[in-house]
């Protein structure tokens, strides 16, 4: 009979640490992003602030929580303890350092950029070995496994092309330019989050809703869709034939959908009838991303060229999906993390605060209305070309996104 | 020592995500007690990697080695058979579904 008796729990205070550099990258992308209003509202999304915010976003909010949730998430997810988990504060070192350098310089002198871009890459590359490692550890390989495998492997090919564009803006010299940019933006954004998102979903959603008997077989179904369409997009991006571009966001979305569908099984399943306000989000994330997937590929096969519209869909993809199930996961995993570290080892002995009791819910429910508000306002302002629109709707997402970070932060007080 | 008295402890390791107790939510499968006051418990949870693991495990094991007659707890935890929400009492179940 199969036992469960594994160590799996990870050291809390690198996930933590992680996850509040996350937050704090976040608060001081959304005030970049309010200063920079102006070139937001004219499509101006490749100067020199701009890509600074962005990456703060990316890489200094998403990818550093996402690196955190994963120190947290794989030993559980994969009853496997994290391979040296020690020298996870190695990655956590370069990459929050890397992300704050490179950030800085691709705002100040965008040609120093490499210097930050090194650190940062020196902290993912750990980050990447240690995953790898771990992951061969597991015993069991489930969907979930094949979508995280996938994930790290187009965080690699992210890593190895924002490098080349690093190295690109320091010579001036490197061919191909725009089709590294590209490629290193689709296995970023699409590919590394979207997959990682998928993964950690499968076990996710059934957990925080108590689903059960549920199939997942369109899980394989959608992974072999969605990296098929990665491949044929960036493929489209090298050769230039607008059919092979629109085949690629067609399996994309399809591969979304599937996993879309795959979710709405877990849903339906589900016994527990009142899901958190934040679950809640996350799960609405799932269904803006769907959408936006099939704009994409209305776009493509209608062959729109326009960079501010394209502009406008990544951005909303960003802040729609990766965000908005980011803000709505980490919800959770915050008061969890910090429950441990607090009342792990008092239960049984006293009586101890639910996960419940940690998080403020009325809270959540005002802060996610508002940040969908504003988003929306902020994207119906900059396509209707509103100054003051975009100008109002980025200040409210500033506030949001500083409300937010406090209430994380309240949590570790509790 | 009597069975009835570890159980009634058992009902006071709550689940923390959701705030029910291990035996109304049926992942209590075996309770034994060896002559030698070592209680030994077969368990399981609501899903395998549940983060809540290690904590529920000791969780388990606090409450049990308050009782001045036990002097040794085990905690087998199991995946087989799965949970399946049949296993939860009447009250468990009003609770989940509102």
């Amino acid at each position: 009979m199969p036992t469960g008796n594994i160590k799996s729990t990870t050291d809390i205070r690198l996930p933590l640490s992680f996850i509040v550099f996350g937050l704090v990258a976040f608060v001081v992308a959304q005030i970049i992003f309010f200063w920079n209003s102006a070139s937001l509202l004219q499509g101006q999304f490749r100067i020199p602030e701009i890509w600074s915010a962005v990456h703060l976003l990316l890489l200094g909010f998403a990818m550093i929580v996402a690196m955190g949730a994963m120190y947290q998430l794989v030993p559980v997810v994969f009853l496997t303890s994290i391979w040296r988990e020690k020298l996870g504060y190695f990655p956590l070192l370069c990459s929050c350092s890397g992300v704050v350098i490179f950030a800085g310089l691709l705002a100040i002198s965008p040609a120093q950029s490499i210097y930050g871009a090194v650190i940062v890459v020196m902290g993912i590359c750990m980050f990447l070995l240690q995953m790898a490692i771990t992951l061969r550890q597991t015993e069991k390989k489930s969907i979930m496994y094949a979508f995280i495998l996938t994930a790290l492997v187009m965080l690699f090919f992210t890593i190895a092309a924002g490098f080349l564009l690093a190295y690109s803006f320091a010579t001036k010299g490197m061919p191909f330019h725009e089709s590294i940019f590209y490629t290193h933006i689709l296995f970023g954004v699409v590919g590394w989050f979207s997959l990682l998102i998928f993964g950690f979903s499968y076990k996710l959603v059934p957990m925080f809703s108590l689903s059960h008997d549920y199939p997942t077989h369109y899980g394989k179904y959608a992974i072999c869709s969605y990296i098929m369409g990665l491949l044929f997009v960036s493929v489209s991006f090298w050769i230039q034939i607008a059919y092979v571009q629109a085949i690629g966001f067609l399996l994309l979305a399809s591969g979304f959908t599937l996993f879309t569908y795959n979710m709405k099984i877990i849903y339906r399943n589900r016994l527990k009838r009142k899901l958190d306000k934040a679950f809640v989000f996350s799960l609405f994330a799932i269904l803006i991303g769907n959408v936006i997937h099939i704009i994409a590929v209305i776009f493509a096969f209608i062959g729109l060229q326009s960079a501010f519209h394209w502009g406008i869909l990544l951005f909303s993809y960003i802040m729609c999906w990766i965000v908005f199930s980011i803000l709505g996961y980490l919800y959770k995993i915050v008061p969890f993390l910090w429950w441990t570290k607090q009342y792990a080892d008092y239960i049984g002995k006293e009586k101890v605060p639910t996960l419940k009791e940690m998080i403020n819910e009325k809270l959540a429910v005002v802060l996610f209305a508002v940040l969908t508000i504003s988003v929306v306002g902020l994207i119906g302002s900059m396509l209707a070309q509103i100054g003051v629109g975009v100008w109002l709707a980025q200040g409210v997402m500033m506030i949001v996104s500083m409300v937010y970070a406090q209430s994380m932060i309240l949590v570790l007080f509790k | 020592m009597e069975r009835e008295v570890i159980e009634e402890a058992l009902y006071e390791v709550i689940d923390p995500e959701l705030a029910i107790n291990i035996v109304d939510l049926g992942l209590v499968y075996d309770i034994q007690i060896a002559e030698s006051n070592e209680v030994f418990i077969k368990m399981t949870l609501t899903t395998p990697g549940c983060p809540m693991h290690d904590s529920i495990l000791n969780g388990v094991k606090n409450r049990l080695l308050q009782i001045d007659e036990i002097e040794v707890v085990t905690v087998e935890l199991v995946w087989e058979p799965v949970w399946n929400p049949s296993q939860m009492s009447l009250a468990a179940k009003k609770q989940l579904f509102g």
